[in-house]
């Protein structure tokens, strides 16, 4: 009984003395409740003030995480839980993504149209709540942890993408969503159910939990880890559990989509990336080559899938997702170069995603809302009539393809470095295959990214007549579109940040 | 410091920045303010070139001159040591008369642009961005930044031939841009694995601390690094990775152990990895020169593009292709380029005749040109691929005079479409009869591109093809016959001027008729004078005093050949010896 007594006692003393370095997740979560909260009144005021309070509660985690507590590297919340440099900058950009999203909500004429009538605040309610989840994400290191903060951002992107119910579009996406979901989610769960019974472990940080895995019988493992990495690769958007992807960034709102092309994608990876790094310790790197097969097979799958399927899109948004499939890929691939600098250079890349797919999606709501474009076509001398604006697409979407002079460049450029020299490191053939592979499809990407500034300035229309856009959104366009220049010409900013971060 | 190359690079972009804030009615002052961007960009090229010392020692790696040199990104790979990009600029001979040529068809493509009326900020922002970054590139010797111009080029080229070409306009943009991306990709491939490969011996000495932070290492202290480095005894941390041009052409820059260097003992598809990396980025380079069998993107985008972009694409961007191959492949891995010789000239003779037979055929007068602009490509990868003193040189004077003689052509082609808005060789008929002047200028350009004697095209193909015709004995390089054969493409070359001229311009004047309601068939106007006179001259002063250009190139090349031939042989053997048990 004394016993007993001593341990929870212990457990509260270090659930306390770790709850320092959590307190972005307070915060967020302590506004997600005074969102739901204030939404119960009817007052007009309190509603107006509802996506600027989730914008305060991000911003104020923003700069916690940013100034915030130094990062500790040991564990908090009985192991659950690891606040290093590596969450904290993954939270750092969760966070922006967050802030963007509201951002784009905010100039979106049918979410503010939601806003007038009914359950205005649980849509910013939903959004803390997600990024909440991907913030946990990013620091789980146990698989109990993981799948909790994946199923907290699941249930939220599930109701998000059913934002608009009124649309036939949404509902249809948001069913498949679900179905597809709730599906990966059970198969994930089941597949971490023999992982424990192989390991008697749950924290897969642990060379023990590998140890016991290298032990055990090869078959399990290979299906037990197939499953788990079904349910990832789902988040994350990787062939083969893709699916999804286009019909839900054909349903959901525009912020909504934008911020699936970036947050769980990002967290998906970090979660990935901490089962790789797992690997980092010598007594079981030697058996890192199997999944290294795998998880290289994986991305060149998702490469191939998403490059050469969006070629045969006919609407922006599903050319999106496709896209948004071969960035996972790309990601993916960047795990590949295990043993080199790969996290900075992955977390570079997932900066500059960010940027880029923010920057877009706001200009495909745009387009969508005030131009009317459903389709590629739509897009036809749009340029000229919008000079300011398709140039800053013409500017993302470069930089989507990795041209030069913009930072999609560098990220890619950082990638590959990071592959080639693990190759030097490793002589794995694979990784070649993949240099290469990734760097052909690029030239097949610019293919259909090209496709819009095609139509953009290329085609004419009969009218010339100049289209006028809303000061915000053009601020909104320049600040997503600024990052992409700063980053190509001064990486070393924010890299020697990250390596900071991380060091 | 002397800033005349940074200077000469963004002059033009300066202009454009001018040319961005200038409301759109100002459609005047805009084509003035980028004539007067081109005309300085021109006279520093100039002045550049006075100031030049041909006579200057350089072999390869040294002897750069105007050099600028700022640290641009650097940051530490953690355990891997550290990467340094740098805003590395500087000339040589094998640059100089590049930097030249692009100064004075940039000015003449302006000028040709005078006419256009539709979008004026948008092109002649778009034309300034480009001459940019075609300057940048010839002068770029840090391996990033060169990459960064070399892409820079494509997306103003795209848009110049989306919005402003002929009826065929779209797919002929995709088809330039999917080309030349894909070529270069390729050489991003090598970039990469060259840059994680190679190190910059003077800023590891600075990180080892041998010597102060900014001070500038002697040749002692660069060979100490380097033979530290190859013992392996410098550690990792140390290591400073760079992308400038210059350190790749030092084998001993080569980090052991990385897969580009020569004992690195890695092969794929059985050829050693640096072969491959050669090939890559040879095919990068080959679709930008352009050689068959990549060279389809060329008559489209020709044939669609406006004139000035024409005159442009021929005159200087095509030069970069051959640039590149001079400047990075052969130095680089000069093992390879004699390994792989007798393909280089194989696939320059390829084009001399295959190029040749296709503008035999043409009904089209500018495709006509566009694919003898692949012929005389050709020549440029002959010479190249002799590794002699004559073929280096005269593939550097093929590649100016074919940018002089080039720019004419297509402004002659130019002059006819904009009175009869055709240019189908059959349409016409006794040109001569009513328009003189510019028919003596046609006859001009004709021979001159066709190689008469008394024209620059005459020295360069002499110069080439006295280069590979020696070659088997001076370095051993090129079979006999190649050279043989690539002597009836400049038969063919008369054949298809001739006869084109022949049909176009002598007999009864006549016109097709569907053309006569539109067409005013009026002779040369001042502007037009203006451009053609100018680059006649240029094309007989550099035919009849060759030493104008080849006293401040000679020098470079043969240090050039004798890096490749030196370097070349004993990499060779090296890498054979690891490879061959």
């Amino acid at each position: 009984m004394e016993e007993q007594a001593a341990q929870l006692t212990q457990a509260i003393d270090s659930i306390i003395s770790g709850a320092g370095t959590l307190l972005p997740e307070f915060l967020l979560a302590g506004f997600f409740l005074l969102l739901v909260t204030l939404d119960l009144f009817k007052s007009k005021t309190i509603k107006r003030l509802l996506p600027w309070l989730a914008l305060t509660g991000l911003f104020s985690a923003l700069i916690l995480q940013v100034i915030g507590p130094p990062a500790s590297e040991g564990v908090q919340f009985l192991n659950l839980l690891r606040s290093d440099g590596l969450a904290r900058y993954a939270s750092i950009l969760f966070s922006v993504a967050g802030i963007s999203t509201i951002l784009l909500s905010l100039q979106n004429r049918k979410i503010e149209k939601r806003r007038q009538g009914e359950g205005r605040g649980e849509y910013y309610a939903l959004l803390l709540m997600l990024v909440l989840g991907l913030n946990l994400m990013a620091k789980s290191v146990n698989l109990l942890m993981v799948f909790l903060a994946i199923e907290v951002v699941s249930i939220a992107s599930y109701i998000l993408t059913l934002t608009l119910k009124e649309e036939k579009r949404a509902v249809e996406a948001g069913l498949k969503y679900v179905l597809y979901g709730t599906l990966s989610a059970g198969v994930m769960l089941y597949g971490m159910s023999f992982f424990y019974g192989l390991t008697g472990s749950l924290d897969y940080t642990l060379v023990s939990f590998w140890q016991s895995l290298l032990d055990a019988n090869t078959l399990m493992v290979t299906l037990a880890a197939i499953l788990v990495f079904a349910g990832f690769f789902f988040k994350i958007s990787a062939a083969p559990f893709h699916f999804w992807a286009p019909d839900v960034y054909q349903g959901a709102p525009m912020p909504v989509v934008a911020l699936f092309s970036t947050g769980p994608k990002m967290a998906g990876i970090i979660v990935i990336l901490r089962f790789v790094a797992a690997f980092g310790d010598p007594s079981i790197a030697a058996s890192f080559g199997d999944i290294q097969l795998f998880l290289g097979v994986a991305a060149l799958a998702t490469l191939a899938v998403g490059n050469l399927t969006a070629l045969w899109q006919r609407t922006p948004r599903r050319l999106m997702a496709f896209s948004s499939v071969s960035h996972a890929g790309f990601l993916l691939m960047g795990l590949m170069a295990f043993g080199t600098n790969y996290t900075s250079s992955i977390l570079f890349y997932m900066t500059v995603l960010l940027f880029m797919n923010f920057g877009l999606f706001l200009f495909l709501q745009m387009a969508e809302e005030e131009w009317q474009v459903k389709k590629l076509e739509d897009f036809q001398g749009l340029g000229k009539q919008a000079p300011f604006a398709g140039i800053m697409a013409l500017l993302y979407l470069l930089s989507l393809t990795g041209l030069p002079p913009l930072a999609g460049f560098m990220g890619k450029l950082l990638v590959f470095s990071s592959v080639w020299e693990a190759y030097t490191l490793s002589g794995q053939p694979l990784l070649l295959v993949l240099l290469v592979g990734g760097i052909l499809l690029t030239g097949v990407a610019l293919f259909y990214y090209i496709k819009i500034p095609y139509y953009l300035f290329l085609k004419r229309n009969q009218t010339e007549e100049n289209l006028v856009i809303s000061l915000s959104n053009k601020l909104l366009l320049v600040f997503f579109g600024l990052p992409l220049l700063v980053l190509f010409f001064k990486p070393d900013l924010l890299l020697h940040w990250i390596e900071k971060l991380l060091a | 410091m002397n800033l005349i190359l940074s200077g000469l690079i963004f002059t033009p972009l300066l202009a454009a920045l001018v040319v961005l804030l200038m409301p759109t009615r100002l459609q005047k002052p805009m084509k003035v303010t980028a004539l007067l961007g081109t005309l300085v960009q021109m006279a520093l090229s100039v002045l550049l070139y006075l100031r030049f010392d041909g006579s200057a020692p350089a072999n390869g790696h040294t002897g750069y001159q105007f050099v600028e040199k700022l640290d641009w990104i650097s940051f530490s790979l953690g355990s891997l040591g550290r990467f340094q990009i740098e805003y590395f600029v500087g000339v040589d001979g094998v640059s100089i008369s590049m930097v030249l040529l692009t100064g004075i068809v940039g000015v003449i493509g302006v000028i040709s642009s005078w006419t256009i009326n539709k979008n004026v900020k948008g092109y002649f922002l778009l034309y300034l961005l480009l001459v940019t970054s075609v300057m940048g590139c010839f002068l770029a010797l840090d391996f990033f930044l060169f990459y960064l111009f070399f892409e820079f080029m494509l997306l103003p080229m795209y848009f110049l031939i989306g919005i402003w070409g002929g009826p065929k306009r779209e797919y002929a943009a995709i088809k330039f841009f999917i080309y030349t991306l894909v070529g270069s990709l390729l050489i991003l491939i090598v970039m990469i694995g060259l840059y994680t490969s190679v190190i910059d011996p003077q800023a590891t000495a600075w990180q080892m601390n041998l010597i102060g932070q900014g001070i500038p290492a002697d040749a002692n202290v660069i060979r100490q690094v380097q033979q530290m480095l190859q013992q392996g005894v410098i550690s990792n941390a140390d290591i400073v990775r760079t992308f400038s041009i210059p350190a790749m052409m030092e084998p001993a820059n080569f980090i052991p152990g990385s897969l580009l260097h020569v004992l690195s003992g890695v092969s794929l598809f059985d050829l050693p990895i640096r072969f491959v990396a050669f090939l890559l980025v040879f095919a990068g380079f080959l679709i930008k020169v352009p050689s068959v069998p990549v060279h389809t993107w060329l008559p489209d985008a020709h044939v669609e593009a406006p004139t000035p972009i024409s005159v442009l694409l021929a005159a200087v961007l095509l030069k970069v292709g051959g640039y590149g191959l001079i400047r990075i492949v052969y130095p680089v891995f000069p093992d390879a380029g004699a390994y792989f010789a007798t393909l280089v000239g194989g696939l320059g003779v390829l084009s001399i005749i295959y190029g040749a037979l296709c503008a035999l055929a043409m009904n089209d007068l500018k495709k006509l040109i566009a694919y003898s602009s692949v012929s005389h490509m050709g020549f440029v990868l002959l010479g190249l691929a002799s590794l002699t003193a004559e073929g280096v040189n005269g593939a550097i004077y093929m590649m100016f005079s074919h940018g002089i003689i080039s720019a004419m052509l297509f402004l002659v082609v130019g002059v006819i479409y904009d009175r009869a808005h055709d240019r189908m060789i059959l349409n016409f008929r006794g040109l001569a009869k009513r328009m003189p002047a510019y028919t003596a200028f046609v006859v001009i350009a004709f021979f001159a591109s066709l190689g008469l004697p008394g024209f620059s095209g005459f020295i360069a193909e002499l110069l080439v093809l006295l280069g590979s015709f020696g070659a088997p004995e001076a370095t051993g390089m090129l079979p006999r016959w190649l050279a043989i054969v690539a002597v009836f493409g400049i038969l063919l070359a008369a054949a298809y001027y001739l006869w084109a001229l022949q049909r176009m311009f002598f007999g009864k004047y006549w016109i097709f008729p569907e053309l006569r309601e539109k067409a005013s068939i009026s002779d040369l106007d001042r502007r037009e004078y203006l451009m053609l006179v100018p680059l006649a001259i240029l094309a007989l002063l550099f035919g009849i005093f060759p030493h104008l250009l080849l006293d401040k190139v000679s020098i470079a090349v043969s240090g050039f050949t004798e890096l490749v031939l030196l370097n070349g042989q004993e990499q060779l053997n090296m890498v054979l010896s690891t490879i061959i048990p």
